[in-house]
């Protein structure tokens, strides 16, 4: 190998490609902007909603009123509900007219003063996210009444509420600040990333190959006195330099974006989810996702070398995106943990490798494992291309 | 292909005549050693197309029809790629490529992007790629294909100042005026085999005609 030469055609590759318009939408503006546009997209839809939810008062219709007369005038104190007059409720609630209906069956509350029990019905539909709140608001407004109700008919019969719950459960959150955060990346930041380390190596690939033969260039270069060797060499850096590169930008942005995303969101949350990264995980991810990248970009260049034109790679290309996709997915499979047989699956392992890291409970050996296992297929894989390179019926194929 | 031989020499223009698919781009990639014939061998500028591929490249421009361009560099971005893949030092380089915009007349789209260049334009920048390593043979084929009569006149005459400067010039074509026009010895190639070799005045002696077309015709029966 020419070191010099491989270096010639490394800077001139890199120089076309920064001047592709696709390369530098793939390589660098998706993954830029994709996850801020993700985040706040999400957490702008769900605190709009929120806000709507709250400020819009949940219209329910009632069905024998007249039997629950002290529930309805407690149920109608705050501005959270909103009574609606309607002539048949089923079609109320399809028309979205009212948010549930609920109905109270005959001497309802005559039962109740008794000391008897009874019923209530809530109606709503479980396809309409408004609807399914307003049940389960309606739910909860009922089960407090009910409440008040058991605590007056235990004092009547001077029983100490006490009683009922023996056994007072506490919960408490020994997660650590980082491993919250990492639980929250751990899912999304691996398949995210795994997936765009592939699309930021795409344009490149089939341009510098098929794209190449398409306008044939690369006739002009084989009758340089320049080996194939050197020529693979330079294409595959300069197709590993643009994967690299949207790896390091898609984890730049996902960290930031996230940690300011569950921060806007976590206003409405419950408990506050503080949300902390630590440059050591990122730091392993990155290393890890190395041989990966380099595994994607000589696949890549294997695959559109042997296309003819830029369209052919194209739809060559689109297949193989299913068969990262699929298993880069594995985080989404609740259970699944790393194990010595995963560690040998190419990109399930990583995925996995990548949540662990982030949630900072990963084994060394098993990160060793994977950055040797994945680094023997990349080597196997730029063999295959490097093979590739040098046969005449993949570079003349009309 | 096969029973190919034939001799081109230094100041001669030599010229390849054959039907499309007749085997004239094969033996041209043969030459360029970017296909390796499965028998036989060849030698050019006195490397052996086989075991010295890099030699041989050093000595040779390529230029074909279908031969592009890198759409995303300027013209002189172009021209010094080949110059450095040849192995031209920097400031070598740069005079060469002063003299090569100078001589084909390209300072004024020198620093423009291909991509936004003309026709002509463009051949004159895969001319100026072809030359800048000052090379010993050049290998053309079908250099003319397709282009309009300014740019193709604009080959012609370079292959004629490249005969001038004892280039030995292999030139493929399948049209009949330009070789008769241009090349000293003659080849005619069917189907993949040489049927005759010789200068035009040894082909019209061979045939008893005077046109290259009915040469043609009569060498190959068709």
């Amino acid at each position: 190998m020419n070191l010099r030469k491989v270096r010639i055609i490394y800077f001139k590759e890199m120089l076309e490609t920064l001047r592709d318009r696709r390369t530098l939408i793939s390589t660098i503006l998706i993954p830029i902007l994709l996850f801020p546009i993700l985040m706040f997209g999400m957490s702008a839809v769900v605190v709009t909603m929120m806000e709507k939810t709250e400020a819009e008062a949940t219209r329910v219709a009632m069905i024998g009123e007249e039997f629950a007369h002290s529930f309805v005038f407690t149920f109608l104190e705050g501005d959270d509900f909103q009574k609606v007059e309607v002539e048949d409720f089923e079609s109320a609630l399809k028309e979205k007219e009212i948010h549930a209906a609920l109905e109270f069956p005959s001497g309802f509350e005559e039962k109740l003063t008794l000391g008897e029990n009874s019923e209530a019905t809530i109606y709503y539909d479980a396809a309409e996210l408004r609807s399914s709140i307003a049940a389960e608001k309606l739910f909860d407004k009922l089960e407090h009444y009910q409440d008040s109700l058991v605590a007056e008919r235990l004092r009547d019969r001077g029983v100490e509420r006490s009683l009922l719950q023996p056994i007072k459960i506490n919960e408490e959150n020994l997660a650590s600040q980082e491993k919250m955060g990492g639980f929250m990346l751990g899912m999304f930041l691996p398949y995210m990333i795994v997936i765009l380390a592939m699309v930021g190596a795409m344009y490149p690939a089939i341009d510098l190959t098929a794209g190449e033969k398409e306008r044939g260039t690369l006739e002009t270069i084989l009758v340089t006195p320049v080996s194939r060797l050197d020529i693979a060499t330079g294409k595959f850096l300069t197709v590993l330099t643009a994967s690299l590169i949207t790896i390091l930008l898609s984890t730049a942005s996902m960290s930031l974006s996230a940690s300011l995303g569950f921060a806007q969101m976590s206003q409405f949350s419950s408990e506050q989810v503080p949300f902390i990264i630590k440059p050591l995980p990122i730091i392993l991810l990155l290393l890890l996702m190395l041989p990966l990248a380099a595994l994607f970009s000589s696949a890549l260049l294997s695959v559109s070398l042997f296309a003819k034109s830029y369209k052919e790679a194209q739809s060559y290309v689109s297949p193989l995106m299913f068969v990262v996709i699929l298993p880069a997915m594995i985080n989404f499979i609740p259970g699944i943990e790393l194990n010595w047989g995963l560690a040998f699956v190419p990109i399930v392992n990583i995925s996995l490798a990548a949540r662990e890291v982030l949630l900072g409970t990963f084994r060394w050996e098993f990160i060793g494992l994977i950055f040797v296992s994945t680094f023997i297929y990349a080597s196997l894989s730029i063999f295959v291309t490097k093979q590739l390179f040098e046969k005449e019926d993949v570079l003349f194929r009309t | 292909m096969d029973s190919v031989n034939i001799e081109c020499k230094p100041g001669r223009v030599f010229g390849l005549l054959g039907l499309n698919g007749a085997g004239k781009t094969t033996l041209m990639r043969v030459l360029s050693t970017t296909l390796k014939p499965t028998s036989g061998n060849a030698k050019v500028a006195g490397y052996d197309v086989i075991s010295q591929p890099e030699k041989v490249k050093e000595k040779i421009g390529f230029l074909s029809s279908d031969t592009g361009l890198y759409h995303r560099l300027t013209a002189e971005e172009t021209v010094s790629y080949f110059g450095r893949l040849n192995g031209m030092e920097q400031n070598i380089l740069k005079k060469r490529v002063d003299e090569i915009f100078e001589r084909f007349d390209m300072n004024e789209f020198r620093k423009r992007r291909v991509d936004k260049l003309s026709t002509g334009m463009k051949q004159k920048i895969s001319i100026a790629r072809t030359f800048i390593n000052d090379p010993e043979v050049l290998i053309l084929d079908e250099p003319t294909i397709g282009l309009d009569v300014v740019t193709s006149r604009g080959i012609i005459q370079f292959i004629k100042k490249s005969k001038q400067a004892d280039k030995c010039i292999l030139f493929s074509t399948h049209v009949m005026w330009e070789a008769q026009k241009l090349c000293d010895d003659i080849a005619i190639i069917h189907k993949g085999k040489i049927w005759e070799v010789g200068t035009l005045e040894q082909l019209r002696a061979r045939t008893g005609l005077n046109d290259l077309d009915d040469i043609f015709v009569k060498i190959v029966g068709e």
